[in-house]
């Protein structure tokens, strides 16, 4: 007679089973990798023949330079590999960062946008190549992302791997970019260490970082709230969320002339942070929610539902309008930094909204500006080198001084591929106030690039070795 | 301050607990009557999430197939009260189809069987939310009033003062609703056919008991207290196509291991334990709350195998 009750074998089974699930963090389930329908073909630029020039002008030089990483480009198309989260805790940053992406690719190819602003461009692919891309899937964590970008590198031969919406994900596959050889050009990352302690030759970050924000953040909170005020933090607890609790707490201290009560790491990806709210002094004057994506969209509305804002200050030190539109019930006068914001008055700025705006019937969010303009700034780099030879683009980007990207003058040092520019403080605006659901964050300050940084020996750039060009 | 610390603890452990509690039922007792193993069950949380937020308000959509195709704003507006009946509705009735289609062709097949499919069904489910609703994460739907009672904001509780008042709400709806489950299943002829059937399935066929009608109807309610689940979840937290996966699946298997499968009693029991013990470790060392949370789950089967009010296995 057959036994009808569950076995302790089914129920280990099951958990098992659940167990690997959640392990897999249905990470492996999207396609890295899978050709965005733009070539017909996997985006593989003509790897396989060793005619070389595939007719479509020559390979930016190949005749002078050894091969190196992904070098020589053979045929007449390039590939460039986008590298964003399409899910996990950062998925909704990515899926705007395919956006600019895709628009960057199609401007590259067919003119519009940027291309026809900045002279270096042409509006014919890259150095006469049609660009073709790859997208992969990073799922928000590191290991997945190095995978992803490793089958870029060795299946579809990426010139250049872009993309990245969490530090860890970033510096894991900078890391890989380096030993491979194949530039990585940084989308969103604000960890201190990606151009600090972890920083490469082979990767380049036009975005901020958690010290920047430190520097632009404590004179206006300072301003706003006072002085001798106690500060209790919450961060994500990864590279990005502790750098960026060091240099709140630095600054905060510092400048704004208040005292950490205390500071408590949460888990990447939580959800429910009522333990962590319920467990805020009542001595706290100021609370900090280093929280970003996802997280910060649970933490602050949380926060906010705990009565946390009627007893003390709420600081989101680093906002996005993804994480803004998520929680737009609760950023009403809310501090925090912004890489970049849709209604700055600038030229540049405005192509790009226009641009971004008629493909994509919505205004960019400032992850879709750093895609673009990483993938501009590389394309840039490779026409006035002249070549793909990835240690003539770096140098070609190094110390390069630019003011086209919508943040008025910037430069990329040298000595740590690390962007200085203009930092915008943000205040999030009260729903009476907005336009539209995508207006929803007020711009305090424009902070000049002078006002921040640190030189090449200080900060996070003391810890920076940035490693080999390939043709030493 | 350690007292306070504690009622904070309990507070936040029930409500984690009653989610917990409310997951576990539904596994274990399609689990216990059809020896059905499904990994849909995070699924199932996710669609009652989802439809739990749009029955609540009205939603726009920024990314999706949906707003490719003009239809940006999504949803009823009816707010909370009306989706704590619709949402368990809409749950039963996929649970009925679920059952029809995906579960019955399998029960005879080999358990691994059933994980592939109810995997694979997941894992559609995801990609169809994500494909029409796009990626993005929408706010916690959380009520302002229900029914007229002001539940928004925080309240001044005693020893541990301000605390979100709708949290406290939750706890209690939960409650209720898991004591109405307790009683259809212990105190209903239904409920005793489905408690026979965890024990002996074929002898109730002899007895000459339709089972296979009760299997739809267990397997639907298991779907509906899931949904329910999705509901009261998406009314705090923020709701993404990842939720059925990354907040409901592990938690549900974990109560069955720990209650024991086919357990109501396990189920409510293992929930809350479970949801005290994230609170407690979240407040004692947050990194380690994942870790004890299976570090439980491994002593329970090390030592009681049959989970902690399983039954001890007859005629192995």
């Amino acid at each position: 007679m057959e036994d009808s009750r569950p076995t302790r074998r089914d129920v280990v089974k099951g958990s098992a089973a659940a167990g690997a699930v959640g392990l897999a963090g249905l990470a492996g389930c999207t396609q890295g990798g899978q050709n965005d329908g733009g070539g017909g073909d996997d985006g593989n630029g003509g790897g396989g023949d060793d005619d070389g020039n595939g007719g479509g002008g020559d390979d930016g030089g190949s005749t002078e330079y050894p091969s190196l990483g992904n070098f020589p480009v053979e045929g007449d198309t390039v590939t460039f590999g986008f590298n964003v989260p399409q899910s996990g805790s950062y998925s909704q940053e990515g899926e705007d960062e395919l956006r600019g992406y895709d628009l960057a690719k199609q401007h590259l190819n067919n003119g519009g946008g940027w291309v026809d602003q900045w002279d270096d461009l042409s509006g014919d692919g890259v150095l006469g190549k049609t660009v073709e891309s790859v997208n992969g899937d990073t799922a928000t964590d590191p290991d997945t992302a190095r995978q992803s970008a490793s089958r870029m590198i060795s299946r579809d031969d990426a010139i250049m791997i872009t993309g990245g919406s969490s530090s860890g994900v970033a510096i894991a596959v900078q890391e890989l970019c380096q030993e491979e050889k194949v530039q990585f050009q940084c989308c969103l990352t604000h960890s201190n260490d990606t151009t600090g302690s972890a920083c490469v030759r082979y990767s380049f970050r036009e975005m901020f970082n958690a010290y920047m924000t430190g520097q632009a953040l404590a004179p206006v909170v300072r301003d706003a709230y006072g002085e001798d005020l106690n500060f209790y933090q919450l961060y994500a607890d990864y590279t990005w969320g502790q750098t960026q609790q060091a240099s709140m707490e630095q600054f905060f201290t510092d400048v704004a002339g208040w005292s950490q009560i205390d500071s408590v790491p949460t888990p990447l990806g939580t959800s429910d942070y009522s333990s962590y709210l319920s467990d805020v002094p009542d001595d706290a004057d100021v609370l900090v929610l280093n929280h970003y994506g996802l997280d910060a969209a649970n933490s602050l509305p949380q926060a906010i539902e705990a009565g946390l804002d009627e007893r003390l200050e709420i600081i989101v030190p680093l906002y996005n309008r993804l994480m803004a539109q998520a929680a737009s019930d609760s950023i009403e006068g809310i501090f925090g930094t912004a890489d970049w914001n849709w209604k700055l008055d600038e030229e540049y700025t405005q192509s790009f909204v226009e641009s971004f705006q008629e493909e994509y019937d919505q205004p960019p969010s400032y992850a879709a500006r750093l895609a673009y303009t990483q993938t501009m700034q590389y394309a840039a780099a490779v026409e006035r080198a002249g070549t793909f030879y990835p240690p003539e683009v770096i140098r070609e980007m190094e110390d390069y001084e630019f003011d086209n990207a919508g943040l008025g003058g910037e430069l990329m040092r040298g000595s740590d591929h690390q962007a200085f520019r203009d930092v915008l403080v943000v205040q999030g605006k009260a729903p009476g106030d907005r336009d539209s659901e995508f207006d929803l964050l007020n711009v305090v300050n424009q902070t000049p690039r002078d006002d921040l940084g640190y030189g090449p020996d200080e900060g996070p750039a003391a810890e920076c070795e940035l490693g080999e060009y390939g043709d030493e | 301050m350690v007292l306070e610390t504690a009622v904070e603890v309990v507070l936040n452990g029930l409500q984690q607990g009653a989610i917990f509690a409310l997951l576990g039922i539904g596994l274990t007792i399609i689990l216990g009557t059809m020896k059905f193993l499904n990994l849909a069950h995070g699924a199932l949380y996710l669609i009652g999430g989802y439809a739990g937020m749009y029955v609540i308000r009205e939603t726009t959509l920024s990314t999706g197939y949906l707003e490719s195709i003009g239809v940006t704003t999504v949803g009823l507006g009816l707010g909370f009260a009306a989706a704590m009946v619709l949402v368990p509705i809409f749950g039963f009735v996929v649970g009925l189809l679920m059952e029809r289609y995906v579960a019955e062709p399998f029960y005879d097949r080999p358990e691994t069987d059933q994980l592939l499919v109810t995997f694979g069904l997941a894992l559609i489910v995801q990609e169809v939310v994500k494909f029409l609703m796009g990626g993005s994460t929408f706010q916690p739907a959380t009520p302002e009033q229900v029914l007229g009672i002001s539940v928004g904001g925080p309240i001044e509780l005693p020893i541990v003062g301000n605390y979100p008042q709708w949290r406290l709400y939750i706890v209690l709806i939960a409650l209720v609703v898991i004591g109405l489950t307790y009683l259809v299943i212990e105190k209903t002829d239904f409920g005793l056919v489905v408690q026979a059937g965890t024990q002996d399935s074929e002898m109730v066929r002899l007895l000459g008991i339709k089972i296979n009608r009760s299997y739809s109807l267990v397997f639907a309610m298991g779907a509906a207290l899931a949904a329910f689940a999705g509901l009261i979840g998406v009314s705090f937290q923020t709701v993404s196509p990842q939720i059925g996966t990354e907040q409901a699946l592990i938690p549900a298997f974990l109560v069955l291991v720990v209650g024991g499968a086919g357990s109501v009693v396990g189920a409510i029991f293992g929930g809350f334990v479970l949801g005290i013990t994230i609170a407690a470790m979240t407040v004692l060392a947050s990194q380690w709350a994942q870790i004890v949370l299976y570090a439980v789950a491994a002593g329970v089967l090390l030592f009681r195998p049959e989970g902690l009010f399983g039954s001890a296995e007859v005629g192995e």
